[in-house]
């Protein structure tokens, strides 16, 4: 197991219900896992608190049977290339720096200061480019390229941490279903190639059967399925998606 | 169902209106009451007009031959300006990171830094002047620093609120990525302030070039001393040079200064 995450919960300040109640997953090395439910079923807050930009309430997360803890943040991070719904590329850099930012857990505060990166980062970054077929955008800024492509160069920037897990956060949603399509395709086939891990937050359950080896179903903080995506019949998808909603 | 509609945006139309007679009754008891406590007097106006078509009768025409002395400070006005600017943009990228909610290190700090660029701001330039020429001397390094710390109260403060404006979503993925907090800041905040900020700064000299014209009534160096001495001389048409020539600066400054924040926008 490459990642094994016990009793995770989250009750976010403020908040009547909690996020997450009690999620125990274990996830083994090169596996496409994907996290199927609606929105609020509390995929994105699971994400967050795996690589730590959200701190759990209870639970833990081990990752190549250590735990992870808030120290040494940075090296636990850097393990985890993560994507998002919108992107999130920063749109006034070129391409290839967006990528190059990839690196930026391995390098010094010195030397991000003067924006620059060593030659090395910058093979890793064109290898990474290319194996999602972008290289040929590379000096472009990112806001010229369309969603799909972005989402690609997004890939790209995640690869470049080098990392032993992707965590992708419902990255297809703004995307329309053909370019949507592409994208999980690229992501399945960079994710095997280099033997990656990948956890894939999704709501549309035909990508989920199209791309996921397995499939955990989340509802209102629960796991409430996890099996092969063969097994996801009509009684399950009722359970993950219509069960939270309440009468009337 | 559609006659209660109407009814009942026939009723809200009504109280629409009666809200606006109150604010705009109350506003005009307000302007009335202020309007005579500082003496607002249009007959005064009117009774004033000879004298100052006398004034302008005495400054016309502008004394051209003056032109030439006024070379030296038309250029120091510039570098007053200049050099303020300058400094005020050094000053306000770390006063921003510091005074900004989302990348301050702590709250203590963010509220001291706010105090101290409210505290910049609410001071005008001449005030400023008036302190730099006591502590530094007459000339145009108190006018730098004056400009200078008015800026940077200005300049800082616009620059922190574009900081807390950015979107989320860039520094969340780097601080994903393993970033340490001023990597973060470096490759998520700062790219997403340039524009706004170098169009502002550009717009802040074009503010400088204004103020620099009149520090030299105080001493502070620029176009101002000339003005302020040919006027106690009664050499009105040299007045009247000044102005114009800092009429002619300020004009080429503001079409400069458009063009350039049009360029970057």
């Amino acid at each position: 197991m490459v990642l094994e995450i016990k009793g995770l919960s989250k009750t976010y300040p403020g908040a009547a219900q909690p996020a997450l109640s009690d999620v125990s997953i274990s996830v083994p090395a090169g596996q496409f896992l994907v996290i199927l439910g609606p929105s609020g079923a509390g995929k994105s807050s699971l994400m967050r608190c795996i690589n730590r930009l959200v701190e759990p309430s209870s639970g833990e997360v081990v990752f190549q049977k250590t735990r992870i803890t808030k120290a040494d943040l940075r090296a636990v991070r850097r393990q985890f290339g993560m994507v998002f719904q919108q992107f999130n590329l920063v749109k006034r850099l070129s391409v290839l720096t967006n990528v190059l930012t990839g690196r930026l857990g391995y390098r010094s505060v010195l030397r991000s200061l003067f924006y620059s990166f060593p030659e090395s980062d910058k093979r890793i970054a064109f290898e990474c480019l290319a194996r999602v077929n972008m290289e040929h955008k590379a000096f472009q800024r990112a806001d010229t390229l369309s969603g799909g492509e972005q989402q690609r160069v997004a890939i790209a920037r995640a690869l470049a941490q080098e990392p032993k897990v992707i965590l992708a956060d419902e990255p297809v949603a703004s995307l329309d279903p053909k370019i949507a399509r592409q994208v999980l395709g690229y992501l399945r086939q960079v994710a095997k190639e280099l033997g990656i891990t990948v956890l894939c937050n999704l709501h549309q359950v035909d990508y989920a059967r199209e791309f996921g080896e397995r499939i955990v179903g989340m509802s209102r903080g629960s796991v409430v399925f996890d099996g092969a995506a063969g097994d996801l019949n009509e009684d399950v998808l009722r359970k993950i998606y219509y069960d939270n909603v309440t009468a009337g | 169902m559609t006659t209660s509609l109407l009814a009942e945006e026939a009723q809200r139309g009504t109280q629409r209106l009666t809200k606006a007679l109150l604010w705009g009754s109350g506003a005009a008891a307000v302007l009335w009451f202020t309007a005579t406590q500082i003496g607002l007097n249009p007959a005064a106006l009117v009774r004033g007009v000879p004298f100052m078509l006398d004034f302008f009768g005495r400054m016309f025409p502008p004394d051209l031959a003056h032109l030439a002395l006024l070379r030296d400070a038309t250029v120091e006005t510039v570098q007053i300006a200049v050099w303020g600017t300058v400094i005020a943009i050094l000053l306000s990228i770390p006063l921003a990171l510091l005074g900004a909610r989302n990348t301050t290190p702590h709250i203590v700090v963010f509220h001291l830094i706010r105090l101290l660029l409210n505290a910049l701001r609410s001071i005008n330039e001449l005030v400023f002047a008036l302190i730099f020429v006591a502590a530094v001397g007459l000339g145009p390094f108190a006018g730098v620093l004056a400009i200078a710390l008015h800026a940077t109260g200005m300049l800082a403060k616009f620059c922190a609120e574009e900081v807390e404006g950015v979107d989320r979503g860039p520094v969340e993925a780097m601080q994903a990525t393993g970033a340490g907090r001023l990597q973060v800041i470096l490759f998520g905040v700062v790219p997403q302030v340039v524009p706004a900020f170098v169009s502002y700064a550009v717009y802040r000299f074009d503010v400088s070039i204004r103020a620099a014209t009149i520090l030299g009534l105080v001493g502070a160096g620029g176009l101002g001393f000339s003005l302020i001495k040919t006027m106690k001389l009664f050499q009105y048409h040299q007045t009247a040079t000044c102005i114009l020539v800092i009429f002619v600066l300020v004009f080429i400054s503001d079409w400069l200064c458009a063009r350039i924040r049009a360029r970057i926008l």
